[in-house]
């Protein structure tokens, strides 16, 4: 029997065995820490702390400014030093909180936060899920509590949680698979007791045989939560694609994944909404791989929000002699975004720091699209990436859009197969943002 | 520290699958029917690869230099379109006919039409059908073993047998790279398993026209005869097209639907033409009208992106599984609107050429006639000599070591009914560039009235001038056994003035004239 699966996809060096087998450490940030105060899709946060302000590790600095918006959480103790713009990993300045570390790690007392979970209700955990500025933490930076606040509470069938990891080089998922399994079951079993018939699905790839063992033991006995074992392929873990390959649901780009009955989290989120509900903690650390060719010794690390990634390097054992990285990526290689400088902070969603000592992209010059159809093979929106970036460069706009170029996720997998190089997932990317753009106008 | 790093947008890494990698595969792919090709054929098929390869990617250099292009010749496909192109001429055309050819691919079909990835049907193909246009003759001329030959198509088309293993293996004639099955297949499985191509239109092809050759021959007293189908699947340029030519990325459609479609458009045309068409071969029309329909063919084949319609399951209570059968059913009304263009066309072009089958005949005969009253213009009329017996009249050249064949004996007859002599058909097989036709006539006293040639290749200011009033003047009111010719005057009777520089002509022309007379004189009931 095959695993479950989706068409389309990839199968790219994965790189994983430098990290896969390195346990998490946890790193303390040595310098200031920088906060920026849009580390999420939507409103960004508002700063509640002012210059010369002293805070404290897990103290609220920024508040959510609307619903689709979250909370910002102080990750050492120290004096506010400035609110001004700062770089982001996504090449941009955000304006951000510096905070001073005094490197005491001062911590806010979590205990009093902690209530009996059989005396909450449902809102009141998603009022503590909210309040620790939980952020979908795979990439994008949904906020949490709105993902579990749909409009049609009752059809919720599926918590499906995204052990997938199908980026190439990532290991923090599988890691905290690992060590922290009951943190992710627990985490996922109070979200599924927010619905009246929802069930909890960790889906996993083939590739971790371990994590799939470790689960399954664990989850025996439990009647509300299974494990499914999907196929190793890239982009497994993408939300759509998931569903479909666990539930045989589909979402398009017009929908909510709640529109088809699910809600997909990824493993720090579910581990961030644990820590949350039973630990009292609010969200100011995640699993960082710090990896690549480029570096000394490519490791898991447990870092703190807003440490700069030039101490997670050094954290790695800096870059290795002679070997200065062409290219820095923070996140994976197939959706991560290259950055410039190492000033920059590591977010709620920076999942990894991908160095490599070539870039690889550089070695080649575009060249005709000569129509051999690969593109179309790998696609799991299913539709024709060598027409849509034609429509997209010629400025057809009405085309794109008859040709469902909305539905393209951007998983960059035509640009990956093309073998005249053609920059396609870029081309098509650039006018859904621009299509999207006008659409709020 | 000031140090910054490489920014591109996602994805960072890339396939090492390049254009010039694939190419350089179907190059890889495409040598064992090209070394066959040159072990069957000889010296002369692996000039013409040669050229086709070199001439190709020279023309494919200098048109993007005139056209202030980047130069694509590194990447290997103007070299795939010139092994191709070889691939599929008769290993007997003079070489500047394969340059010609390689210049209309790469120009005119590939570069005027934007260059890689942009031509609209597959340049080998279409340089080969020009060619096929243009020079019917030497194109479709195969000589094997040294000798003319029929191809094998040609000999089941006119209702002959044909040895099956011969042409799986390639001991037949054929154009230099159609010939063995077997050689196509090794390359072809090599294209698969490197991913280069996949199976789907070569099957859905390849699929078809076995169905519909199977059809055919229960429905026309054939009956189930395997071997029937195997000649058909053999012969020609079938295998080399299905594999090599009709997976062309660019001519073929992108989708996967459209891929399917496209494969069962090619076996459909490609039975209509060779079972119906004018020649005992049809895959390289097929591909080229197939070429054509592909735009339309992925019109109608896009794929349902994913998802497609997923919202409005819970609003209207469709299930997803109906949605999926409402969509089988709309690719189901595309095919059959596909699969009627296609039996309409191919119908088209089999009745088009059953309506001008009569006037080209007809043509042919006047044209005939007209020759024929120019070798005997005293007769008022002629008529086919009916106990002609060509077989005969062959063992008894061969006898007499002519190299030639009497291909007609017309009688020629006064006004009055009365015989007034014969005109004589002769095809030598000494030429120098294939074979030459002429007729003559000679009165019932053995008096030669005259020659005319029906068809004559030779080179132009050589041997062309054979086909001039003052050497076909040398013949006529002579009444001699056999001719000659000499390199000076001609001193008596029966000798003929050789035309300088093509001594070949010279002799195929007396030669044939003299296997004429030969003939007429040594027939039994010569007295005629």
């Amino acid at each position: 029997m095959g695993f479950l699966t989706f068409s389309g996809g990839i199968h790219p060096y994965d790189g994983k065995e430098l990290t896969k087998d390195k346990p998490v450490r946890e790193y303390l940030p040595k310098g200031d820490c920088v906060y920026p105060l849009s580390q999420h899709i939507g409103a960004p946060a508002n700063p509640i702390v002012k210059k010369g302000d002293r805070v404290l590790v897990g103290q609220k600095i920024a508040e959510a400014g609307g619903f689709v918006s979250a909370n910002i959480h102080a990750s050492v103790s120290g004096t506010v030093k400035v609110i001004e713009p700062r770089l982001t990993a996504g090449g941009t300045k955000v304006n951000a909180i510096v905070v001073e570390n005094d490197g005491l790690f001062e911590t806010v007392d979590f205990s009093e936060h902690i209530m009996d979970l059989s005396t909450l209700y449902r809102e009141d955990i998603k009022d503590i899920i909210r309040e620790a500025g939980i952020v979908g933490m795979g990439g994008a930076g949904f906020p949490a509590h709105v993902k579990l606040s749909p409009k049609n509470e009752e059809d919720i069938d599926y918590i499906i949680v995204n052990g997938a990891e199908c980026e190439p080089y990532l290991t923090s998922d599988y890691r905290r698979m690992l060590e922290e399994s009951d943190k992710i079951i627990l985490g996922l079993q109070i979200c599924v007791n927010l619905f009246d018939k929802a069930k909890g699905i960790i889906a996993i790839e083939d590739n971790k045989p371990e994590a799939i063992r470790l689960m399954k033991e664990k989850l025996k006995n439990n009647e509300k939560i299974s494990v499914n074992v999907v196929k190793t392929k890239y982009p497994q873990g993408a939300e759509r694609q998931l569903i479909y390959a666990n539930t045989g649901r589909y979402v398009n780009s017009k929908m909510l994944p709640a529109d088809a009955g699910c809600i997909v989290h990824n493993i720090d989120t579910i581990t961030a909404i644990y820590e949350a509900v039973i630990e009292g903690k609010p969200l100011y650390t995640r699993i960082v791989t710090v990896t690549g060719n480029a570096v000394n010794s490519p490791c898991n690390l447990l870092v703190r929000n807003g440490t700069s990634c030039q101490e997670l390097i050094d954290a790695a054992g800096g870059f290795k002699e002679g070997r200065i990285p062409e290219k820095i990526i923070a996140g994976g290689p197939m959706m991560g975004k290259a950055i410039y400088s190492l000033d920059v902070p590591a977010t709620k969603s920076v999942s990894a720091l991908l160095c490599f000592g070539h870039d690889e992209v550089q070695d080649w010059e575009p060249s005709n699209c000569i129509r051999c159809g690969r593109c179309v093979d790998v696609c799991p929106g299913r539709v024709v990436p060598s027409m849509l970036a034609k429509y997209a460069e010629n400025g057809d706009i009405d085309a794109f859009l008859k040709h469902d170029g909305m539905e393209c996720c951007e998983c960059g997998c035509c640009s990956y197969v093309c073998p005249a190089k053609r920059h396609l997932t870029q081309t098509i990317a650039g006018t859904r943002k621009q299509i999207l753009a006008n659409k709020k106008k | 520290m000031e140090q910054t790093f490489k920014i591109s947008s996602s994805p960072h890494v890339r396939d090492s699958k390049t254009t010039s990698g694939i190419m350089l595969d179907v190059v890889i792919a495409l040598l064992p029917a090209s070394v066959f090709g040159v072990y069957n054929f000889g010296l002369r098929a692996f000039v013409l690869i040669l050229t086709c390869v070199v001439s190709c990617m020279l023309f494919e250099w200098a048109s993007e230099m005139l056209l202030h292009r980047a130069s694509t010749v590194g990447d290997f496909s103007a070299m795939v379109t010139g092994l191709l192109l070889a691939l599929n001429l008769s290993p007997d055309v003079p070489v500047w006919m394969a340059i010609l050819g390689s210049a209309f691919a790469i120009i005119i079909v590939k570069q005027l039409f934007g260059g890689l990835g942009q031509n609209f049907m597959n340049p080998a193909l279409g340089a080969r059908c020009f060619l096929l246009i243009s020079f019917t003759g030497q194109m479709t001329t195969f000589t094997y073993d040294g000798m003319t030959t029929a191809t094998p198509l040609a000999v089941l088309k006119s209702g002959g047998t044909v040895d099956v293993m011969d042409m799986f293996l390639g001991r037949v004639a054929g154009t230099i790279g159609e010939v063995s099955t077997a050689a196509i297949l090794i390359g072809a499985l090599y294209l698969v398993l490197r991913k280069v191509i996949s199976l789907i239109i070569p099957l859905a092809y390849i699929g078809t026209f076995t169905v519909c050759i199977f059809i055919y021959s229960l429905s026309t007293g054939i009956g189930f005869e395997p071997l029937y189908i195997a000649a058909h699947l053999c012969g020609g340029g079938l295998m080399l097209g299905a594999f090599f030519m009709a997976t062309d990325y660019v001519t073929s459609p992108i989708t996967k639907k459209g891929k399917w479609l496209y494969g069962i458009v090619l076996g459909i045309l490609t039975f209509l033409l060779r079972i119906y068409g004018a020649s005992a071969e049809g895959v390289s029309y097929a591909i080229i009208l197939s070429n054509l329909l592909v735009p339309l063919i992925e019109k109608i084949t896009q794929p349902k992106s994913f998802g497609k319609g997923a919202e409005l399951q819970k609003i209207n209570g469709v299930t997803a599984v109906e949605i999926r059968k409402v969509n089988k059913l709309s690719v189901l009304i595309a095919t059959i609107a596909i699969f009627v263009i296609t039996f309409i066309s191919g119908v088209a072009l089999a009745y088009v050429h059953k309506i001008t089958e009569k006037p080209i005949e007809n043509a042919k005969q006047e044209a005939k006639e007209a020759s024929y009253q120019e070798v005997f213009s005293a007769a008022d009329s002629f008529e086919t000599d009916e106990d002609f017996d060509r077989e005969q009249a062959k063992a008894l050249l061969s006898e007499a070591a002519y190299q030639a064949d009497i291909d007609e004996i017309v009688i020629a007859k006064d006004a009055s009914g009365d015989l007034l002599g014969y005109v004589l058909v002769v095809t030598s097989h000494e030429a120098y560039d294939g074979d030459l036709q002429l007729a003559f006539g000679i009165t019932k006293d053995g008096v030669i009235n005259g020659i005319s040639f029906l068809s004559i290749s030779e080179t132009v200011g050589l041997g062309m001038k054979a086909d001039t009033d003052s050497f076909k003047e040398q013949f006529a009111g002579k009444k001699v056994e056999s001719f000659r010719y000499t390199k000076t005057t001609a001193q008596s009777d029966d000798e003929i003035e050789a035309i300088s520089g093509a001594t070949v002509t010279t002799n195929a022309v007396v030669e044939a004239v003299n296997a004429g007379l030969y003939y007429i004189n040594h027939m039994e009931g010569g007295g005629r």
